[in-house]
């Protein structure tokens, strides 16, 4: 079910109605687990049973991992978690990938191999619900949290269908406390739940779907050589169009939790005001980031193993971050390209780090600038099907081919053009504050209109429900 | 160490402001803005009628029963035909799977795939959008459908149900010409000389009912304004695009070629298969009139296209200039009948549907 379409607006009436109603919390998170189902299994019924067996294997594995005798047997229980949590990945979301490489590889040595194509169907948000469920089990192992009691209450922390399909990714720790008690009914916070919610379909169906989407795709889908303007205007609107769908969906994700009385951490910080590649990832996609830190950048060693060994590890993360996004190589080279913008801005601080001058607004601006550019350039790779279409994009933005062709509209530029100036003017506006303390500091009229101005605006492009872009991760 | 029995400790800031006072606030701007929207949009001429979308197509897709008669085809089976007069001369009411710029290949071979179906099918056929190579939009936008009509979730199903009783009572609603996006399209901004930017889709023209059943407005039926603003954007719709500069010519008249011939073989196949289960079809050419008629006939003439899709799949075709009764018949903006002329083609139509299908 998707937040742009008509059945969740119904959907969420519902839920919402009848939750508030309810008096006893045990109700009502059964109510939630139900609907949680109910969200997802609207899309394919039988994969809700994949989700709940999941879920439940994670259940006993961590009960197991906390009454261990001794870190041998512990670390026993929680590598079958991991095992089972990342084959069941590898299998969905990897399968046909794996193959595709292990015959290729057969050919180099001379072996003609000609594996089966499993047809095999992702279940959506199949990256997302794993690491929901695996951060409990790391949790546990780690000490940071004890083992909960209740199977409904850990079934609800992977399943709350608020951030359920496409995140941000949730850590049990973080959500089941919030099980505990029951949240007392808050007008205020309900509403701003709601505005959050407005806002990030905003994002999603007017500024991402209506602005951006068909100027981009129609770039990366030409078959032909492009003049580096209109190169240039595709990946530029890619670059929006990818961060007003995630943000959006993430801040609508933030809002519906809120509308029923949960707190979920901010997935996104305004990241196109990043000064540098360490910033771009502490605003973009918080709560993947976070994960692989705590579970795979530190256990790896971190920084505290040399320089060398840092600059591997950070680079081992993000070729693993970029093969979560897809089994594609492409999205390899979009993570090791950004693995590789980290070393070389870490090796940048050791030399310039300390100079008075690195912190004058000029320079900032400009790393700004230099941070986005590069964030755009790494974008190419995410967004083109493959290398052939990926080299041609490049050659195209650095004015490489000699007869190239002009495809894009006046409108459509000057679309793109007004969203992204727009978009970059109010990220470094905001880039130290949070939203609610923007909001807060602006006239009451102001918030008022630029509310009505959003939700008339959803209204009157009604859009096609179009499934948002990290659905398919 | 922290457990999940002790209290969260992140809890989000709320700003500080009289929600309650803005909320209402909101709610009446927005409940206004509508309002005012709807009606301005009626005085101009829009009526409510349901958007043409993948999920409508799904829903008439799984209404089409082992020996229903089915309509395919382009927006020219779309609108010309009526279901009721129809219904009335063949002894069943037709399921309207025809699209507007859609190819018909893509619904006749899922047809044909459909083991359990051995009806009728009624295939309009308007050379360049049925001849349309695969990847192009007429291919893509019936491809699409088709698609849906497969994967289609109960989500995607229940939005549908919702839609429908929203379309039929708000103008506004219209999909194809009042969203954001298409009242941007229609800015007066002209473009770089050399860009080459896709045509413009035609603006409103017609309505459709819960069976699909498309009718031309009146304001398109008679002269004016957007009568001509349709006519010519046929001609620009219709003008082939120039061939790709990267690809050098030879090689792309060859490729068109093969795709040609693809599709004529495939063609075959879907009707073999058709055929092998008792199911029927019969290929109409419906009338065109005026520049875009002389376009037609010039980029694919009738013995280029029609006369060969006749011979090689065995298939009776009615050609709606061969019958003086359905010669007779002018498009108002070209390409369409208007809905009360859609009537009485459909009525002059039957005694040669009745004689291809051998009813």
């Amino acid at each position: 079910m998707l937040f742009n379409s008509l059945t969740f607006v119904v959907f969420f009436t519902v839920v919402v109605t009848a939750y508030w109603s309810m008096r006893s919390w045990t109700t009502r998170k059964n109510l939630l687990v139900v609907a949680s189902y109910i969200f997802y299994g609207a899309w394919n019924p039988p994969f809700a049973a994949l989700l709940f067996s999941t879920t439940a294997m994670d259940f006993w594995l961590g009960a197991r991992i906390a009454r261990a005798k001794g870190s041998h047997a512990r670390r026993i229980w929680l590598i079958a978690s991991v095992c089972m949590n990342l084959s069941m990945l590898g299998f969905f979301k990897y399968g046909n990938f794996l193959l595709e490489n292990f015959q290729w590889l057969m050919a180099r040595i001379g072996i003609l191999y000609q594996p089966p194509h499993l047809d095999i169907l992702l279940p959506v948000g199949i990256s997302f619900y794993t690491f929901h469920s695996l951060s409990y089990t790391l949790d546990v192992y780690r000490g940071v949290m004890q083992p909960t009691k209740s199977l409904r209450d850990f079934v609800l922390a992977v399943s709350f269908f608020p951030q359920l399909v496409a995140g941000p990714i949730v850590r049990a720790g973080d959500f089941l406390p919030q099980l505990l008690a029951p949240p007392k009914p808050q007008t205020g916070r309900f509403l701003w739940g709601l505005a959050l919610m407005t806002l990030g379909l905003f994002e999603k169906v007017v500024l991402a779907d209506t602005l951006l989407a068909g100027s981009a795709d129609r770039i990366f889908s030409y078959d032909g050589p492009l003049i580096a303007l209109d190169s240039w205007m595709g990946v530029i609107a890619f670059a929006g169009q990818i961060f007003f769908d995630f943000a959006g969906y993430s801040t609508c994700a933030i809002g519906a939790a809120l509308c029923l009385g949960f707190h979920l951490k901010d997935n996104f910080r305004f990241p196109y005001a990043a000064i540098g590649f360490s910033d771009f990832w502490r605003r973009w996609h918080i709560s993947l980031s976070t994960f692989l830190r705590d579970y795979l950048y530190f256990p790896l060693g971190g920084n505290r193993v040399g320089w060398i060994r840092a600059a591997i590890n950070l680079v081992i993360v993000m070729f693993l971050g970029g093969l979560w996004h897809g089994a594609a190589w492409t999205f390899v080279v979009w993570g090791l390209l950004h693995g590789f913008y980290l070393v070389i801005e870490h090796a940048l601080k050791a030399f310039f780090g300390d100079k008075a001058w690195t912190d004058t607004f000029a320079v900032k601006v400009l790393l700004g600038l230099v941070t986005y550019f590069a964030v755009c350039l790494a974008w190419v790779f995410f967004r083109a099907s493959d290398f052939t279409t990926a080299t041609r994009m490049l050659r195209g933005m650095f004015g490489g081919h000699a007869h190239a062709d002009a495809i894009l509209s006046t409108r459509e530029m000057l679309q793109i053009g007004t969203v992204t100036f727009f978009m970059i003017l109010a990220h470094w506006s905001l880039r130290d504050i949070s939203i609610e303390q923007a909001v807060e500091r602006l006239p009451r009229w102001l918030v008022t209109t630029a509310w009505a101005v959003m939700a008339c605006a959803i209204i009157l492009t009604q859009g096609s429900s179009n499934a948002f872009i990290y659905f398919q991760f | 160490m922290p457990s999940s029995t002790s209290s969260s400790e992140f809890i989000r800031a709320i700003p500080r402001l009289p929600w309650r006072g803005i909320t209402v606030v909101i709610v009446v701007l927005v409940f206004a803005a509508a309002a005012a929207w709807e009606l301005y949009v009626r005085s101009i001429g829009y009526g409510p009628t349901l958007n043409p979308t993948d999920d409508l197509w799904a829903q008439r897709r799984r209404a089409v029963k082992p020996e229903s008669v089915v309509i395919i085809g382009d927006s020219r089976g779309w609108f010309d035909l009526d279901l009721g007069e129809l219904e009335k001369g063949l002894g069943k009411r037709p399921v309207q799977l025809a699209m507007g710029g859609g190819c018909a290949y893509p619904v006749l071979a899922d047809l044909a795939n459909d083991e359990r179906f051995h009806g009728t099918i009624i295939c309009s056929v308007v050379p360049r959008l049925f001849f349309a190579p695969p990847g192009s939009p007429p291919m893509d936008r019936s491809g699409k459908s088709v698609r849906r009509s497969h994967t289609e979730t109960w989500a995607q199903r229940a939005s549908q149900y919702l839609a429908i009783p929203l379309e039929e009572n708000m103008a506004f609603l219209k999909q194809d010409d009042l969203t954001t996006e298409a009242l941007l399209e229609e800015l007066p901004i002209p473009d770089r000389p050399n860009a080459q930017v896709p045509p413009a889709g035609p603006p409103y023209f017609g309505t459709i009912d819960r069976e699909r059943r498309a009718r031309m407005i009146e304001r398109c039926a008679q002269p004016g304004k957007l009568q001509s603003k349709i006519q010519q954007r046929w001609l620009r719709l219709f003008n082939p695009p120039p061939p790709p500069s990267f690809i050098p010519l030879e090689a792309f008249l060859a490729t068109m070629q093969k795709a040609q011939e693809d599709r004529f073989l495939d063609t075959m196949k879907a009707v073999e298969k058709l055929r092998a289960r008792g199911g029927k079809i019969v290929f109409v050419r419906f009338p065109v009139s005026g520049e875009l008629k002389t376009l037609e006939d010039k980029l694919s003439p009738r013995a280029q296209l029609w006369e060969p899709l006749l011979k090689r799949t065995g298939v009776t075709g009615i050609y709606f200039e061969d019958y003086p009764e359905l010669a007779s018949f002018v498009c108002p903006e070209w390409s369409h009948l208007s809905a009360g002329d859609s009537v009485e083609f459909s009525k002059r139509l039957i005694p040669h549907l009745r004689a291809a299908l051998q009813l």
